[in-house]
């Protein structure tokens, strides 16, 4: 998915988080977005998402204005913590998989996710019994579901384990492969492990700066 | 006294009535409840009884003026008059975002308050009782059709939408993304649930209505392991229940939304009961390790 953003600005009161950033990303780009607390990475995370309105500046996702985009099926999305989920009324993780589409999934289109993240036996488990590290990859794996064009992933494996992490970007990194553009926020300094196109870091007094690097072959990274 | 009411249930014209509308009742209840209990709504049954009771009360008031269109069928101002409180529910709501019982207490209250003016000025407070406390061995044919049909139209929905109730209720912000209009579902799910509160009111008294709602899905969650099988046993729980509620009502003369009720906490204690000394028993086969609670 091609995204364009021009100029965009975005201010709590009077403390501007973002002052005029303006990036283009092509399909199959991969941007790993960093910064301290603070300095609006969820935010522009939000905007990218259309949850934050974006009065100052524009957004482009395939040449077409933020604003009468409808295509958000489209979009993959793990955020740090699902604090808007009920996570105490019983529902398996197949049942959970089944409404997180509206398109009709098959079983193996399920299974297929959940095995990408490693968690093929949690299928009939009630999510209330999972592991916070179990949850996470379970809505990790819904992010694929939807054969994503876009999946943004903010500091997705902050409360999961080492060998989950590993499982998550392998996983990442093969959805980017097949042409899936990711946009990643992460605390994390080290980026050793990301197979990225571009940098983006952001500062507290809303500046920034944006690079682009040559990739390796994805198929000899090692995780 | 358990002969004669066997007897009855199938000779006597208002016990098949009462036992079909119990039945019906008894299976749409805990559906919708389920989705009430997942939304963390569960006070709003109450809320749009209240403001129902308004509705009925109006109605009663009306005919002593001389306006008696609804005196015949009160059920009708009762069903506008709860979706006028759902949407009062949603207004404050939107005022205290935070605080999202303080809406249901305002409406709560203001239907209390409205009601009991209306029925004291229709002069007709003697009908009040029955509209507390549900009186359903006294419903009529038309009642039962009227039930019949908003299951018809509930279980409809359900199966056209039911992806959509569920995710919107399960997780909001996901289904937005999903590309479901989480607004014209959360005014279509009150209207649903205010004609299914309204149609409650009769049987089981607007003091009871959320009980009959919510304690199903309450105990079946204890037991369940999946949303199916929780709404399923819930809907198990809510049949016994108006079963021998209806037993206890014939033949111990007490309000039906009473005695079913009742046997809805019984059947939660029974259900609480038996998981504790399960789980107990299970802990001592299986004593936790250091690596499980870790």
């Amino acid at each position: 998915m091609q995204i364009d953003v021009h100029n965009l600005s975005f201010s709590y009161g009077h403390r501007t988080v973002i002052d005029s950033l303006s990036l283009s990303l092509s399909s199959g780009d991969y941007i790993v977005i960093r910064g301290k607390n603070g300095t609006g990475k969820s935010t522009f995370i939000k905007c990218l998402l259309g949850m934050n309105p974006v009065k100052n500046g524009m957004i482009f996702y395939d040449h077409q204005d933020i604003n009468y985009f409808k295509e958000w099926t489209s979009f993959g999305y793990v955020s740090q913590k699902f604090e808007d989920f009920n996570y105490e009324f019983p529902i398996t993780v197949n049942e959970f998989l089944s409404v997180s589409s509206l398109k009709k999934t098959s079983q193996s289109d399920r299974l297929k996710a959940l095995d990408q993240m490693g968690i093929l036996e949690l299928l009939n488990q009630n999510i209330n019994n999972l592991s916070g590290g179990e949850l996470q990859r379970t809505f990790i794996a819904r992010s694929m579901l939807n054969n994503p064009k876009l999946l943004i992933l903010d500091e997705p494996t902050a409360s999961i384990d080492k060998l989950s992490t590993e499982y998550f970007y392998k996983a990442v990194n093969q959805l980017n492969l097949q042409g899936v553009t990711i946009i990643l926020v992460t605390h994390n300094e080290s980026l050793g492990h990301l197979n990225y196109s571009h940098v983006l870091t952001m500062f507290s007094d809303g500046t920034y700066t944006f690079q682009t690097r040559d990739r390796c072959d994805l198929t000899e990274v090692d995780l | 006294m358990v002969l004669s009411f066997f007897t009855d249930l199938f000779q006597q014209d208002f016990m098949m009535r009462a036992l079909l509308a119990g039945l019906i009742l008894g299976m749409l209840a805990p559906v919708i409840g389920s989705i009430v209990v997942i939304r963390r709504l569960s006070f709003i049954a109450d809320t749009l009884g209240h403001f129902s009771l308004v509705g009925i009360s109006v109605s009663l008031f009306l005919s002593t003026l001389g306006i008696s269109i609804f005196f015949e069928r009160p059920l009708y101002l009762g069903i506008l008059f709860s979706v006028v409180g759902g949407l009062l529910v949603e207004l404050f709501r939107r005022s205290y975002k935070n605080y999202k019982e303080i809406s249901m207490v305002i409406v709560i209250s203001l239907g209390a308050a409205l009601s009991a003016m209306f029925f004291s000025l229709s002069k007709k407070t003697g009908s009040l009782y029955n509209y507390l406390f549900g009186s359903i061995l006294t419903i009529t044919n038309y009642y039962v059709v009227l039930i019949l049909i908003t299951a018809v139209i509930v279980f409809t929905l359900f199966l056209i939408f039911g992806k959509q109730i569920v995710a919107v209720s399960f997780e909001e912000s996901n289904a937005k993304m999903l590309g479901v209009n989480v607004g014209v579902f959360q005014f279509l799910f009150m209207i649903m649930l205010s004609i299914v509160v309204s149609v409650l009111l009769e049987s089981v008294g607007v003091l009871l209505i959320s009980s009959m709602m919510i304690i199903p899905v309450a105990t079946a969650m204890k037991v369940g392991w999946s949303y199916r099988s929780t709404t399923i046993i819930g809907i198990v729980f809510s049949e016994l229940s108006v079963f021998f509620g209806l037993w206890m009502a014939y033949s111990f003369t007490i309000p039906s939304g009473a005695a079913i009720v009742s046997i809805n906490v019984i059947l939660l204690l029974i259900v609480s009961f038996i998981k504790r000394i399960r789980t107990g028993k299970r802990l001592k086969k299986e004593p936790l390790t250091n690596e499980a609670i870790e």
